[in-house]
């Protein structure tokens, strides 16, 4: 099959899914499942064989011309969108199998299933977007399907209220995106992805404010800081909607676009790219500290791992010296050098890659946990689930350790890339890195220990089962990927990934020596030791028992954000609205009708019959003046 | 056989019968078709409107002597790539207008479809018509059904309602005939025909003192009865009175009357007046419709009157789009025009079957409707989603046209207008959630023990369907419509563009 058919495939046979899902299967839940599913399986498939079959193209439609103004829809399928691509399609095909279980018995699996295929088709369409605009389209597109999704048990307060959030959040971040595009379309005449870096080359202006404005998008999908909000509120929605979206693809999205728009650009954007993913890092890691939902700790973890990502991309991997020609106003040309700085796409995208891996498993994992559980979510009502769920047990400690960054699996390789290049780049910021490291092996123990060993704590928990096949399938699948997703090497190949992503690999940076294995196990110990001295398995917080203004300090800091859009929301943006309502309804509706009333009252008294009379009159006038109309253009008189 | 003609008269004619007492059963019967007729009729015409020869952008013309041809008026219809796609929209809306009106439970229904007929025979009239005398004739005609429509099934307050949206809309018609008339006489072409008064014009256009006092009256004339900022007050009013069917054919179709005459008739015809009133227009629309009644949106409790206020914040993009000038923001205008047509009239359509089952329109004494009405639930999102802008629904490839084009001309507009994407989503979504999910309150469980909520009936669904289905049609394959729209624009707007020293209000 050809390139573009095959990338046409993957993304509308999700589309078809959740089309003949809403037509025909609303009823049909088991069939729903199966088709979605299918989908998913054809989806990653053709990714893969995209991804390795040397598949690289370039395809664009125009899809609507006005005037100057063309609208294209383009696929540019480079070694970035195939490492994204088949991120994507394997792990949807794992939680969409997971689901299968873990949905059996709800009510709305097929809503459910036709949702996460909308989801695939959206996702895949910012992944092939060749052009701004298209991935505007699709980006505004995964938010609805995550909106749907969040909003599966919509009959609970919390899941309405928590969709309407996310999306919202969205569409203030999707505010400066699309202004930000419409100022890249008008700086540099076009959108286009392959058709930027010959503008850019050929000596166009730069601006940080373009590509912080499209950052803005990132920072809602991505959910930087302040636009965090959404995310934690988001695991209203089932489990494995979580994994898939709200930890593995979607929220990574931000990070993927950024890695696209990279040829924009400059030292400053980068810098304050840096800044927001550094500080979302470390008060995400704060937060996830004294959360008691497991579901809440891996979102707080989701968060600070996206806030790494973001920040590997804004410290940037090197920077370059282009000769160029620089025009005069006189006329005259020069010859100089341009400080190219390039971002961190190598680390950001490994990071993301592993991060996909071992944040799906762990939030299935979590899923597995609360599915055995009975739907409880609180850590502190768990206890006991090694021996009951060994599966679950196994596959989640290789999660932990691989997020915790234990020397050789995947999450210690992709870390490290980052703390090497904010080693190199900026000793603040690899400081506040490696407190956010332990402070992520540290809350990681603590919902380990807490989750799995000690008594069982509750009825829920003492009844435990592990899943059938369909869930612990991808659990050993993801757990696999996570052991041996972070080998890569310094030419681009790697164990799993061949030459298939060397363009993105070999921007990696490879740090070498003993130093490196060291840090990290340091890293690893001290959090990990501080949460087994601080916690044992019990029904309590043992931060909250033993340092109690810690506790309260950092509880304090996670609803600061809440507390303050929450008061924005009710006591500012509501209020206002309130009086410019009160006033269109006084001053228009009182006032200016009335004085309106008066000037009609000019026109003479037929006018004003026509408006105090009845609405016959109208009627009459109107057909009087035709009669009147036609007799004068007749020549009657 | 003029199939333009045949699908203005036939809803008239079978008015016309209705009203000379047919059997009620027969004259039921003989309404569907009244409806279905312009419908299919439209969709015949865009199909064969690529092939068709043309004149002028004008294609299918034919023109008729109605005895006023002393004046210079003749009956002559015909279509253009500007108003090819309103008249198919407004035969679509109104068939779905005519299906929901006919299954619905209206007392005295015959006289119900009867004006709404009447309604749809002026509608399709004012998109056929190139003569500008029977463009207005045709806007009138429809208009008053409106009138008597409010006053006498309308719901709370329909006396005032009426009462407002008269004297609000017959100011607007008279402020807008003045101009029209205006440009009959200082054309010195001594006719209504469009093709003739462009030719004229074109060879020897009107000074540029006549061309901003016409263009002023037009622009709000016409902008009173599109709900222009500060002269809209009668629009949440009117259509939170309005009966469904009568909201939908207005807020929908006859609504667009004003935009279009702008498009058609104002912009080509006065360039030097239009870019003498851009900038007033465009901040009347964006810092009014936009961001002021998008705020006063948000406090909306009653539910109807939320769809009427988003119906006007929408108003102020179309506006924004018109303000530039240009093919570009031009063709998002129309595009916008019929996104908006069946998204408006299918908001019109799902609030009055909410308000069936929880028998308020009260937004606080709602919640989980979802439950008892899951498809009811789909449409009502679906179509606050598309209402909102999101990709996928028509409305959006209109919005982003127009801010396309508005960033050249009013950067600083823009990022305000961008701006109403946060607040219509805020209001929408809020809406929806406080409608649909949640749990049910204590005001909805004693509605439910009187009257159990059903989901949508097929009458409901029928009509949601029609106007769904065209809003994902045109959602994912705009070219259906921007082809033709952009060939007759292109060719109409040279004078505008040329007119307005773009380079200096573009740098």
């Amino acid at each position: 099959m050809e390139s573009t058919q095959l990338a046409l495939l993957a993304l509308l046979t999700p589309l078809l899914s959740a089309t003949v899902i809403a037509l025909f299967l609303r009823r049909a839940g088991a069939l729903a499942s199966y088709l979605s599913t299918a989908a998913a399986g054809v989806v990653a498939i053709a990714a893969l064989m995209l991804a390795y079959g040397g598949h690289r193209f370039d395809a664009s439609a125009e899809w609507f011309t006005f005037g100057e103004f063309t609208l294209s829809l383009g696929i540019k399928f480079d070694d970035l969108a195939a490492l994204m691509l088949a991120v994507v399609g394997v792990v949807g095909f794992c939680v969409h199998l997971f689901s299968l279980g873990y949905m059996h018995d709800d009510g709305y699996r097929a809503r459910f299933f036709g949702g996460l295929s909308i989801f695939m088709f959206s996702m895949i369409g910012i992944v092939l977007a060749d052009n701004l605009f298209m991935m505007f389209i699709f980006w505004e597109l995964v938010g609805f399907s995550s909106y749907l999704l969040i909003n599966h048990y919509c009959l609970k307060q919390s899941a309405a209220d928590a969709s309407k959030k996310a999306f919202i959040v969205n569409r203030v971040g999707d505010f400066g995106f699309l202004i930000g595009i419409l100022m890249c379309y008008a700086a540099y005449g076009t959108v286009s992805l392959n058709e930027l870096p010959d503008v850019i080359a050929g000596g166009a202006m730069m601006s940080a404010v373009i590509p912080l404005l499209l950052f803005c998008g990132a920072m809602g999908k991505s959910a930087q800081m302040p636009l965090h909000v959404w995310l934690p509120d988001a695991m209203e929605g089932p489990t494995p909607v979580s994994a898939l979206i709200h930890a593995a693809t979607m929220v990574a999205a931000g990070i993927y676009m950024l890695c696209r728009i990279e040829v924009l650009m400059v030292a400053d954007a980068l810098n304050v790219i840096m800044w927001v993913g550094t500080i979302t890092a470390l008060y995400a890691a704060l937060c996830a500290v004294v959360q008691s939902d497991i579901k809440k700790v891996l979102a707080y973890s989701t968060l600070s791992q996206l806030g790494y990502m973001v920040a590997a991309f804004g410290l940037g991997s090197y920077q370059a010296a282009v000769p160029v020609e620089i025009g005069h106003a006189d006329g005259s040309m020069q010859m100089g050098e341009v400080f190219i700085m390039v971002g961190g796409v190598g680390a950001a995208m490994f990071h993301l890659t592993t991060h996909a891996f071992f944040k799906a498993l762990l939030f299935l994992g979590s899923g597995s946990v609360i599915h055995g559980c009975h739907h409880e979510q609180n850590i502190f009502k768990m206890g006991g689930l090694s021996k009951k769920m060994p599966i679950t047990f196994i596959t989640m400690t290789i999660g932990v350790l691989a997020i915790a960054g234990l020397p050789f699996l995947s999450g210690f390789y992709s870390k490290d890339a980052i703390l090497h290049l904010a080693g190199e780049q900026n000793s603040t910021i690899f400081a506040i890195l490696v407190v956010t490291a332990v402070l992520t092996s540290f809350y990681m123990f603590r919902m380990w220990r807490i989750t799995f060993f000690g008594e069982a704590r509750s009825d829920e928990a003492k009844k435990a089962h592990e899943g059938g096949l369909t869930m612990t399938l991808p659990l050993i699948g993801l757990a696999i990927l996570s052991i041996v997703g972070g080998y890569t090497g310094h030419n681009g190949e790697g164990l799993i990934y061949g030459a298939a992503f060397a363009d993105v690999w070999s921007q990696i940076p490879h740090p070498a020596g003993i130093g490196v294995f060291i840090k990290s196990i340091a890293i690893l110990a001290v959090g990990a030791g501080l949460a087994f001295a601080l916690y044992k398995p019990g029904p309590s917080d043992g931060l909250a028992t033993k340092v109690p203004a810690a506790f309260m300090g950092l509880t304090l800091l996670k609803e600061s954000f809440d507390k303050g859009y929450d008061y924005y929301v009710a006591k500012i943006q509501d209020r206002f609205a309130m009086v410019l309502n009160f006033l269109e309804q006084i001053l228009l509706s009182g006032l200016i009708i009335r004085g309106l009333a008066g000037v009609v009252g000019l026109f003479g008294l037929g006018a004003r019959a026509l408006h105090t009379g009845s609405l016959h009159t109208y009627v009459y006038w109107f057909l009087l003046g035709a009669v009147l109309l036609w007799g004068f253009a007749g020549g009657l008189f | 056989m003029d199939l333009l003609l045949i699908a203005i008269v036939s809803p008239l004619v079978l008015a016309l019968a209705m009203v000379l007492g047919l059997p009620k059963a027969l004259a039921r019967n003989l309404a569907y078709v009244g409806f279905a007729i312009p419908a299919i009729i439209g969709i015949v015409l865009w199909c064969q409107f690529g092939a068709a020869t043309k004149e002028s952008t004008y294609a299918f013309l034919t023109s008729y002597d109605t005895g006023l041809s002393g004046l210079g008026i003749n009956l002559t219809l015909g279509l253009n790539g500007i108003s090819m796609p309103l008249f198919v929209m407004a035969g679509i809306v109104g068939l779905a207008a005519g299906l929901y009106a006919l299954q619905s439970a209206a007392e005295r229904l015959n006289q119900y479809v009867t004006l709404l007929l009447i309604m749809q025979g002026g509608l399709m009239g004012v998109f056929a018509s190139v003569d500008v005398f029977f463009f207005y004739f045709f806007h009138e005609l429809a208009l008053i059904p409106t009138f008597i429509m409010v006053g006498i099934w309308g719901g709370r307050d329909r006396n005032y309602a009426a009462m407002k949206m008269t004297i609000y809309l017959t100011v607007g018609a008279m402020l807008s005939l003045i101009g029209l008339i205006a440009i009959y006489y200082t054309s010195g072409a001594q006719t209504f025909d469009m093709i003739a008064l462009r030719e004229a014009i074109a060879a020897d256009g009107l000074s540029t003192v006549a061309q901003r006092n016409i263009f002023g009256l037009l622009m709000f004339g016409f902008g009173i009865l599109v709900s222009l900022w500060p002269l809209h007050t009668w629009a949440p009013l009117g259509y939170g009175a309005a009966p469904s069917s009568a909201a939908m054919l207005h807020a929908g179709v006859l609504k667009k009357f004003g935009l279009y005459g702008l498009i058609q008739v104002a912009l080509p015809l006065l360039p030097e007046g239009a870019e003498h009133w851009a900038v007033i227009l465009a901040t009347l629309a964006v810092v009014g419709n936009v961001l002021i009644i998008g705020i006063v949106t948000i406090a909306q409790r009653d539910l109807k009157q939320l769809v009427g206020y988003s119906s006007v914040m929408h108003m102020g993009y179309a506006f924004l789009g018109v303000a530039c000038l240009s093919v570009v923001g031009v063709g998002g205008v129309v595009f916008m025009m019929v996104a908006h047509g069946f998204s408006a009239a299918l908001l019109f359509l799902l609030a009055p079957s909410v308000h069936h089952r929880t028998q308020t329109f009260d937004l606080d004494e709602m919640g989980g409707l979802v439950k008892h009405a899951p498809i009811l639930a789909a449409f009502f999102v679906a179509a606050t989603l598309a209402s909102i802008g999101l990709p996928g629904f028509a409305n959006f490839w209109g919005e982003l046209t127009i801010f396309v084009a508005a960033w050249k001309v009013f950067p600083t507009l823009t990022v305000i207008a961008i701006a109403g994407v946060v607040i219509s989503a805020i209001y929408g979504l809020r809406a929806a959630a406080k409608v649909f999910f949640g749990p049910q309150t204590e005001a909805f469980d004693k509605v439910l023990e009187e009257k159990p909520a059903t989901d949508l009936t097929w009458s409901e669904k029928l009509p949601a369907l029609l106007l769904l289905v065209a809003l994902l049609a045109f959602g994912f394959w705009p070219k259906l419509m921007t082809d033709s729209i952009n060939e007759s624009v292109a060719e109409i707007y040279p004078a505008v563009e040329s007119a307005v020293p773009g380079d200096v209000a573009r740098n």
